[in-house]
This record gives C-alpha cells, structure tokens and sequence, in this order.
C-alpha cells in the first residue's frame, strides 16, 4: 500500500489566499480538496440594516479585480425589484463600465498569470526578462481597461459613480470621446492576444463540462439574460436556487455550488463562449475563425484563447458604444421609500470569472433584510476539483515537482479568484 | 484626477516625484500617506507629491522617464520599528527580507522589478521604507514609527532637493491632500 500526498500551501497567481491538498491511496484519487483559507469577509452580514442605495459601494469592495461585476449585479437587483427602467444611454454606459472590467481582468489574467505556464516561467516578471515585448502588451491592455473604469466609475479600482437607478454623473460625448483612440488600439492589440494565446502549446486534455452562463437574445452576455447550460438548462434569474445549490464543505471558507441532484458545474469565460458564439460582434468572431477556435472549448488550457477572443470582444463593443453616446436627460432614475411591503431583489450579471448572483430582501423602509451572494469562483471550485482529480488521475506516474505544478496549473486555467469565494489556494498531496 | 505625467510644466524635464505608498487604515502602513501630508503643507515646493494607485502596476507609467522618484512607504524586514531605511535601486542591493505584499495585482516590490525587466523605471528611483510594527485594520501608527516620522521626512525632503521653486513653481501650493497619482 502506497500513500501520497501533494501539497501546495499557498497557490501563486490567483487572486487571494488558498491552498490545495491531494490524497492518493494505491494509485487512486481519493480526496482532492480545494481549501480556500482567505478568511471569511461576512459581507453579506454588513449588508444586513444598511440602505438598498449602499448595496453597490460596499458590495464592491469584496473584490479590486472585479468591483464594477458586484456594482451591476447589486444594482440591477434592487432595480428589478423597483420596477425602476433606466435610459437607453445609461444602459450602455454601464456594458461600456463592465467592458472595461472584462478587459482589464482578462489582460492581468492573461498575461500577467497565465501567460508564464505556457512559456515556462514561475512569473510575469522573469518572463518579462525574456519577453519584454508581450508583458508590454499585457500592461496596455490593462491599462485601456483602467481608463474605461476611471473615467466612468470616478476611479480605476471601486468605482465610486454607479447608484442604483443609474450613475451619479455621466460623461459628456466629448468626455467619452477620448476614450476612442486608446480603445482602438487595445482592440488592436487584443487580436494580436488571440492570435499568441492560440499558437501556445496545449496539453491534449477534454473535459466534460456543464457550462452555465446568462444567455441575452442579442447581446454576448453581461447585465441581462436567462440562465442557460450545455444540458439544456433554461430558466430566468429568479430560478437560480431551484436549480442551483450551495452546500459547506470541512475544508474551505467557500461554499461550494453544485446543481440541485446533480454534480459540478462551469461558469466563465469557456461557459460564456460556448453557449453565445453566435452573439460574438464581427471582428471578436473573425479572429475567432481565423485562429480556427472550434465554437465550443472543452480544453481548460485553451481558455487563455477564449478569455482573448472575449477581450476582443468587449473592447470593441466599448468602441461601438463610445461611437453612438448620446448623454442621457437624467444621469439616474430614483424610487422613494416607502415601498410597498418586503422585496426580494435578485440579479445575475457575467462577471469577468463567470455568473454573479445577488439575492437581497428588502424591508418597506429599503433596508436591506438579507443580502446572499454567490461569486462565480464558488461556483466552480468543485469543478476545478474535479479537473483536478482527472488530471491527477492519469498522471499519478508524475514525480512530486512536477505534479504539483500540474495541479497548480490546472487550477489557474479558471482564474479563481479566491477573495470573491470566501464567503477560497495552498496543494497537499497525501499518496497512501 | 490625470496622473501627474512625466513632463513638467511647458514641457520641460519633469520635477521630482514623491510618491507615497500606503494604506490610511492600516496602522503604520498609512507612514507614507502621513510623510505625503507633512510635506505637502510645505510651500513652495520645488516637487510633486502623489499617492500612488490602487493599481501598482500604474506606477510604470507613472514614474517612467522622471528624473528622480522617491517612493515611501512601509516596510517589514525584522528591523527595529520606527528605523529607516534608505534604498536606490540599481546602485543598492533588494535588502533580504524586505518584501511588500499585495493580494490585488502586484506589489512595489514586484513593480521596481518589472519595471528594472521592462526598462520603465525612472533615472533616480530611492526608496524610503520605515519598519512598521502595527498592520491590523483600523489600528494607529505605532509609537516608534510615529516618533521616527520627522527625521522620514527631513530625509525625504533632502532626497527630493526641497528648495523653494518660487510662486511661479511647478508644483505651487498644495490645497488639502495630495492627488491620488
């Protein structure tokens, strides 16, 4: 009988604090454990007594990489419940504010941590030694992000000009304007990702996965859609924890997602791309073609291409919407408590890493009774498990270095981000 | 608020930047922010003062192509709280131990070396770092570090060359905090 363990006590290039622990009995995968060890940030309870209007400002500071995903999701929340419609132009604004996100959280991902796994480097910075050049390129890019997020959130991290109902100021067209010139040429550069991210060298590896993300009938998803899957889930928002279940595992500050009598599911880039290939915007869906990206990725590896295509896409995206601004008549639209009786407010937006779920009670005063929150990487940290226990499953003849860096890898090709979870990465590998 | 750029005021060379690391609610990682304030009500002034961005990574921008940046901020090396300690990258070595943390993005530590990587670093960087001893939220300064603050910035005015650059100066007079760079 043989006992192996592989341990990684503190994952590098996520974001926040975890470790990983995989115990092998005689050549078989017992247990795999994702342990999120980043403390519990009890955010949903500090949303308890506050107003329906601070759901946006303090919900944003769960995350620095995705702030602008909590905003939207609170704020479309409470909105639902209103019955508040914002403006066309207010709406745009806010695809054009989380386009900027998506940019400059892939751009981080991308380059700065994904990036080194396929070119052999422990990180950006020694990479940067050798590859000036893309690490460049991965800074502009982020930073076309930043500027899309300064400029209509008040500030590049926790923006602070979203409200419920709208933005506390919009641009004016001038304003906008000259965000035009930056974001062409991240558009342009953001092809040039897709075409080094898809001439990287991939592992040969298939998974099967459920993906889950928001489907729009128009638009590549962001602030509205059903939530649909691969397996033929559709549902609207609303329907999220008939379908969806949270469970507490022993080992990790996060609880775990799973479908209702069923097992592990994907949210993110992947999940988006294949369930709304057809939704890409001509240039994202050319390069996508001409990289010849197949319209439904099951390689984990080769989500540093889709996570590209989908800079592309939300890069130009921005451009169309900087070209057409109007500013609205009014930067917001307001509801005045009291509201009749309790409200229950619930919204889904696609976050740079998969589905944000928000779920809020609202007394008839507006403040807020219950706050729930389930970030897309606790959603699929059990299947990162479960990529994790098939890698370690056909590769138990690896040495411990190399497996150990396999799995870390594995866990990066989803970009978790564990500071959003806790409410999450250290490898421990136990070989009996 | 534009990021203060590398060029100076009718394009010529830009003044010296001070620019402070930290974060007010965290004990004495909020001594940057304190030296950036102290000195800020000096006027004239012949430099800049600016807080550095959430983003570190901006800092490659921001100090790119300057004459002379001197960051401030916090240290934890296993030194004494409240001691100094002075450090010009390129001509001194990265001291063991000296290392700063970020979970968001990356840390200064790990922005002076991608800028050294990337060639975007300004011709003079110096940082100061003061040992801290008190990081919890919402904690004060600690006695030691708030007792060594003035001799920080008597060392930090001297490095920028604080000599009055007259009403016309690039900087002019500060108005309450300095601007986030």
């Amino acid at each position: 009988m043989s006992e192996r363990t592989i341990a990684v006590d503190y994952l590098a290039r996520v974001e926040g604090e975890g470790s990983l622990r995989v115990r092998i009995h005689d050549r078989t995968v017992e247990d795999v454990e994702l342990r999120i060890f980043e403390p519990p940030r009890f955010f949903e309870a500090f949303l308890r007594g506050r107003s329906y209007r601070e759901a946006p400002d303090i919900t944003a500071r769960i995350c620095g990489i995705c702030p602008v995903a909590y905003q939207m999701s609170s704020v479309h929340a409470m909105e639902r419940a209103l019955g508040l419609a914002v403006a066309p132009e207010v709406r745009a604004l806010r695809r054009l504010l989380y386009c900027g996100e998506w940019v400059e959280s892939h751009a981080l991902h991308v380059y700065l941590l994904h990036a080194p796994d396929f070119l052999g480097y422990p990180d950006a910075i020694r990479m940067a030694k050798d590859h000036p050049e893309i690490v460049r390129e991965g800074l502009e890019l982020k930073r076309a992000g930043n500027r899309i997020m300064e400029l209509l959130g008040g500030r590049e991290i926790h923006p602070i000009n979203v409200r419920v109902g709208g933005f506390y100021r919009c641009p004016s067209r001038e304003e906008l304007a000259t965000l035009a010139e930056p974001v062409a040429r991240a558009l342009e550069l953001a092809e040039g990702t897709v075409r080094f991210t898809s001439g990287l060298d991939f592992p040969a590896i298939e998974e099967e996965y459920e993906f889950v993300s928001l489907r729009h009938p128009e638009e590549y998803p962001m602030n509205e859609g059903e939530i649909v899957s691969n397996r033929g889930l559709r549902i609207p928002v609303d329907g999220f924890d008939a379908e969806f279940e949270e469970r507490q595992v022993p080992h990790s500050n996060a609880l775990q997602s799973f479908r209702r009598g069923g097992g592990s599911y994907l949210v993110g880039p992947m999940a988006r791309y294949a369930l709304n290939r057809d939704r890409l915007l001509p240039r994202a869906d050319a390069i996508a073609r001409a990289v010849g990206l197949e319209p439904v990725v099951t390689n984990p590896y080769r989500s540093i291409v889709v996570r590209s295509v989908e800079m592309v896409q939300a890069l130009e995206d921005a451009l169309r919407i900087i070209g057409s601004y109007r500013p609205p008549e009014r930067p917001y639209v307001e509801a005045k408590p009291p509201f009749e009786g309790a409200l229950r407010c619930r919204a889904a937006t696609e976050a740079p890493r998969g589905i944000l779920y928000h779920d809020y009670r609202l007394g008839p005063t507006g403040i807020i009774d219950s706050a729930r929150i389930v970030a897309p990487t606790s959603q699929n940290q059990k299947r990162i498990e479960d990529d994790l226990r098939a890698l370690v499953g056909r590769s138990l003849d690896l040495g411990e270095g190399p497996l150990t860096q396999a799995c870390e890898r594995a866990v990066r090709n989803h970009d978790p981000c564990i500071s959003c979870a806790t409410h999450f990465l250290t490898l421990d590998l136990v070989r009996d | 608020m534009p990021a203060p750029g590398a060029a100076g005021a009718n394009g010529g060379p830009a003044p010296p930047l001070l620019l402070a690391v930290g974060n007010e609610l965290r004990g004495d990682d909020a001594a940057g922010l304190r030296v950036a304030e102290r000195l800020g009500h000096d006027s004239p002034r012949s430099y800049r003062i600016a807080i550095a961005p959430a983003a570190i990574d901006r800092l490659l921008e921001i100090w790119e192509g300057r004459p002379l940046v001197v960051v401030v901020d916090a240290v934890r090396s296993g030194r004494a709280p409240g001691s100094i300690v002075r450090l010009e990258v390129g001509r001194d070595p990265w001291p063991p131990g000296l290392g700063t943390t970020s979970t968001h993005g990356l840390s200064l530590t790990e922005a002076v070396a991608l800028g050294q990587a990337l060639g975007r670093l300004p011709r003079r960087l110096v940082i100061y770092g003061i040992e801290g001893s008190t990081f919890g939220v919402g904690e004060e300064l600690s006695a030691e570090v708030a007792a060594a603050l003035p001799e920080l910035e008597r060392a930090v005015a001297k490095e920028l060359g604080a000599r009055p650059a007259g009403p016309a100066g690039p900087a002019g007079a500060p108005k309450g905090r300095p601007p986030h760079a």
